[in-house]
């Protein structure tokens, strides 16, 4: 009898999930699957179309500007994911204490990240311009030429990265305050005691205290700046030369431009199995290194 | 203190209320949708008023049209959506979901991607019906908007891009005769009174978004391509650019770049800024902005002041004034609608139609002959200058589909072959590639 009501309590719980359950199977599962299925057709954005197997894929490889994008993106991760790891961090231990100033500066860290990206890219943008831009204007104080942060395919990335950045700080700083806050005072307090210097503190509490809280930034993070789209958009629409073209804006522009859609999903799917990998890689290896 | 039994009284008596109101007969008033893009402005323009501000800006005479067309027609309802520019995501997810809007603004350029899936409906019988005279088209716009002999909409206007010149700077320069710019005949002329104007002014001679921007070059190539009568367009399938021709034109283009005879690194926003501010000789920009600078030039103390000249593209290579033109116009999308919703629909139509002389005080070039002929439309400023463009402007063919990836295709390698980032050569040979794989895989009639 009790194990017929444990059975019936347990099948009945499932109700409570059902609503996100639901709501998750039709706005995320059901798409990614079309989105699968989609990428094996020639269609627009009408629908219509033919199988054409993997013809979307073989295209892809042999499209000198997905490539493009492609090694674009994996610059920008390798140039964005470590700085919001570690400045994050860096902020947090700073940031940690119960003082005014200390309270202020979260403040003023976090405040970038309520902006959206429409005011992000205007701001950065009359900065930027090598042409009546705020650092044009300092650099020709001091008679140097200005520096082409937007049109030099060389340096373009690199500014997508400092505005990523400076955007980005906000909310990893907050997850690290709240990993430092939950470290126990009697362990800060013992190694006091022993006479722990402050680099030892840091080494042998506080980081492997925080690991875990690494880990989910460094992933969070690395998902997050795969999908880069708007900063491109906006300021450069991909160029110069293509050399600030992500695989989001070019799965924009194949889409929504050219309406060719299975072309599109086909490069999704391609963008999916990168960040699936790269995030797998990443939790598998610092699991290895022991952090529990 | 409320009693409640009252409450219970008032309650009841309001469902009552509303019970016999949806028990009326239909309202007489036919609503109709109407999507259009040029931006939001209704606090230049209070309902039922002119108005108040910049009068002559697209955004507040296409909003006092509708508003006008509104009061003369009570038994019709517009319900207007403003889309953002250039509206086809919206557009695109509303005919996804079946439910597109009544009318809607359209670029000429984009209509053939609507047309070819069936979208939009031809409105040749529908004109006719209410009396709206398509041989009243200029030629330029007859052209945009027809598409395998029958018309899919009502032109509002042409446009296409220009040479805004700031005489103040060009009479420094010694560019100035008989109170008209010196402007070249060919690509030497050009290089030479390019580097006379740098020489005696310190500025460069153009101003044109060099950054975030690939509309502009685009537009240059297409006009200096039509101005050598190359066909590059065999059929819509196929985009010929690895040619003499385009290599003449972005050989130009790249020498001006490489002298600093052209502004670098300068984006849209910049770009206009700088003509504003009087930092270059002539700025390349649609006829959007005549408005903007003729303010400018009749404001005391600014740069252009009693010093804007507006001209087309001067021919460099041939005689005969040729450019490319876009437009936008309004269509009827596809959809179920009564017979009076459509009655409707044409109406507006026709009532655009008539106010073409309203729209084209914005800039844009008039579409109905007789306003392009008119004295009041003539003389408007600078229109004496730009008026041949109705006739004379031609569209990209009528079946070539996604011209605005297309747009962006061109202009993209185009910028890199200028700014030097890849060879002329390379990057005309990527930009047909490109277009052409493009227009390979648009989905024939048989598989939609």
């Amino acid at each position: 009898m009790s194990r017929a009501l444990s059975q019936k309590g347990s099948w009945t719980n499932a109700l409570f999930v059902a609503p996100y359950l639901f709501v998750y199977l039709c706005l995320l599962i059901y798409p990614l699957i079309a989105g699968m299925g989609l990428s094996l057709f020639k269609a627009d954005l009408f629908g219509g179309g033919s199988f054409v197997g993997f013809e979307n894929f073989a295209r892809l490889f042999r499209d000198e500007v997905f490539l493009q994008s492609v090694a674009n993106t994996f610059y920008f991760v390798a140039l964005t994911v470590p700085p919001l790891t570690v400045l994050p961090l860096l902020l947090a231990l700073l940031l940690n204490r119960t003082t005014r100033v200390a309270a202020f500066f979260r403040g003023v860290f976090f405040s970038s990240s309520v902006l959206s990206v429409t005011i992000v890219t205007l701001v950065w943008r009359m900065i930027l311009m090598s042409e009546g831009g705020l650092a044009s204007n300092i650099t020709a104080l001091f008679g140097a030429d200005a520096i082409a942060f937007l049109s030099d395919p060389k340096i373009v990335m690199i500014s997508m990265a400092i505005i990523t950045v400076w955007w980005c700080l906000g909310l990893p700083m907050m997850l690290y305050l709240s990993a430092l806050q939950q470290v126990p005072k009697d362990i800060y307090e013992a190694a006091e005691l022993d006479n722990a210097s402050w680099w030892r503190t840091l080494w042998s509490i506080t980081l492997p205290s925080v690991s875990r809280t690494i880990i989910l930034v460094a992933i969070f993070e690395c998902v997050l700046q795969f999908q880069l789209f708007g900063q491109p958009q906006l300021i450069t629409q991909g160029g110069p030369n293509g050399a600030s073209r992500p695989i989001v804006l070019f799965i924009f522009e194949i889409g929504f431009r050219r309406w060719d859609v299975g072309y599109a999903a086909a490069a999704s799917q391609i963008l999916f199995a990168i960040i699936l990998i790269a995030t797998l890689v990443q939790y598998f290896v610092t699991r290895k290194r022991g952090v529990q | 203190m409320c009693r409640p039994q009252n409450s219970i009284v008032t309650v009841l008596a309001a469902i009552a209320c509303l019970a016999l109101a949806a028990c009326q007969p239909k309202s007489d008033v036919t609503e109709v949708t109407v999507q259009r893009i040029f931006g939001e402005c209704r606090a230049n323009v209070p309902q039922g008023q002119a108005p108040i501000k910049n009068p002559d800006g697209e955004c507040e005479v296409v909003t006092h049209l509708l508003d006008e067309f509104q009061k003369a027609n009570p038994d019709i309802r517009l319900k207007v959506n403003i889309a953002p520019w250039p509206g086809y995501d919206q557009l695109s997810a509303q005919f996804a979901s079946g439910d597109p809007p009544d009318i809607a603004t359209m670029h000429m350029s984009a209509m053939p991607d609507f047309a070819s899936r069936g979208l939009i409906e031809p409105l040749d019988g529908g004109f006719k019906e209410v009396g709206l005279d398509v041989d009243n088209f200029t030629p330029a716009a007859r052209n945009g908007v027809t598409i395998d002999g029958q018309v899919y909409g009502m032109p509002f206007d042409n446009w296409t891009q220009l040479w805004h010149v700031n005489m103040n700077l060009f009479a420094k320069a010694g560019l100035v005769r008989d109170g008209q710019p010196i402007l070249p005949h060919n690509p030497e002329e050009l290089l030479a009174q390019a580097r006379q104007f740098k020489a005696k002014t310190g500025l460069p001679y153009l101003l044109q978004p060099t950054d975030n921007e690939r509309a502009a070059f685009t537009r240059n190539m297409f006009t200096y391509l039509l101005d050598q009568k190359a066909v590059f367009f065999s059929d819509p399938k196929t985009i010929r650019l690895n040619t003499p021709e385009a290599r003449r034109i972005v050989n130009l283009f790249k020498q001006i770049y490489a002298e600093g005879l052209m502004a670098p690194g300068q984006d849209y926003p910049a770009a206009m800024a700088a003509f504003l501010n009087g930092e270059g000789g002539i700025c390349l920009v649609g006829t959007w902005m005549i408005g903007t600078f003729e303010a400018e030039a009749n404001t005391e103390g600014r740069p252009l002041y009693h010093g804007y000249a507006v001209k087309p593209y001067p021919m460099l290579f041939g005689t005969e004034q040729a450019a490319y033109v876009d437009g936008h116009a309004w269509v009827m999308p596809k959809r179920d609608r009564t017979p009076a919703e459509r009655a409707a629909v044409l109406k507006l139509m026709k009532f655009l139609q008539a106010h073409d002389y309203d729209w084209a005080r914005t800039g844009h070039l008039p579409t109905q002959k007789d306003v392009a002929q008119s004295a009041q439309y003539l003389s408007l400023p600078h229109r004496n200058d730009i008026v041949a463009l109705a006739s004379t402007g031609k569209t990209l063919p009528a079946g070539v589909e996604r011209q605005f990836a297309i747009q962006d295709i061109v202009g993209d390698e185009m910028a890199s072959a200028i700014r030097g980032h890849k060879s002329v050569d390379q990057a005309l040979s990527d930009a047909e590639h490109r277009v052409n794989d493009l227009l390979f895989h648009v989905l024939s009639r048989q598989d939609r």
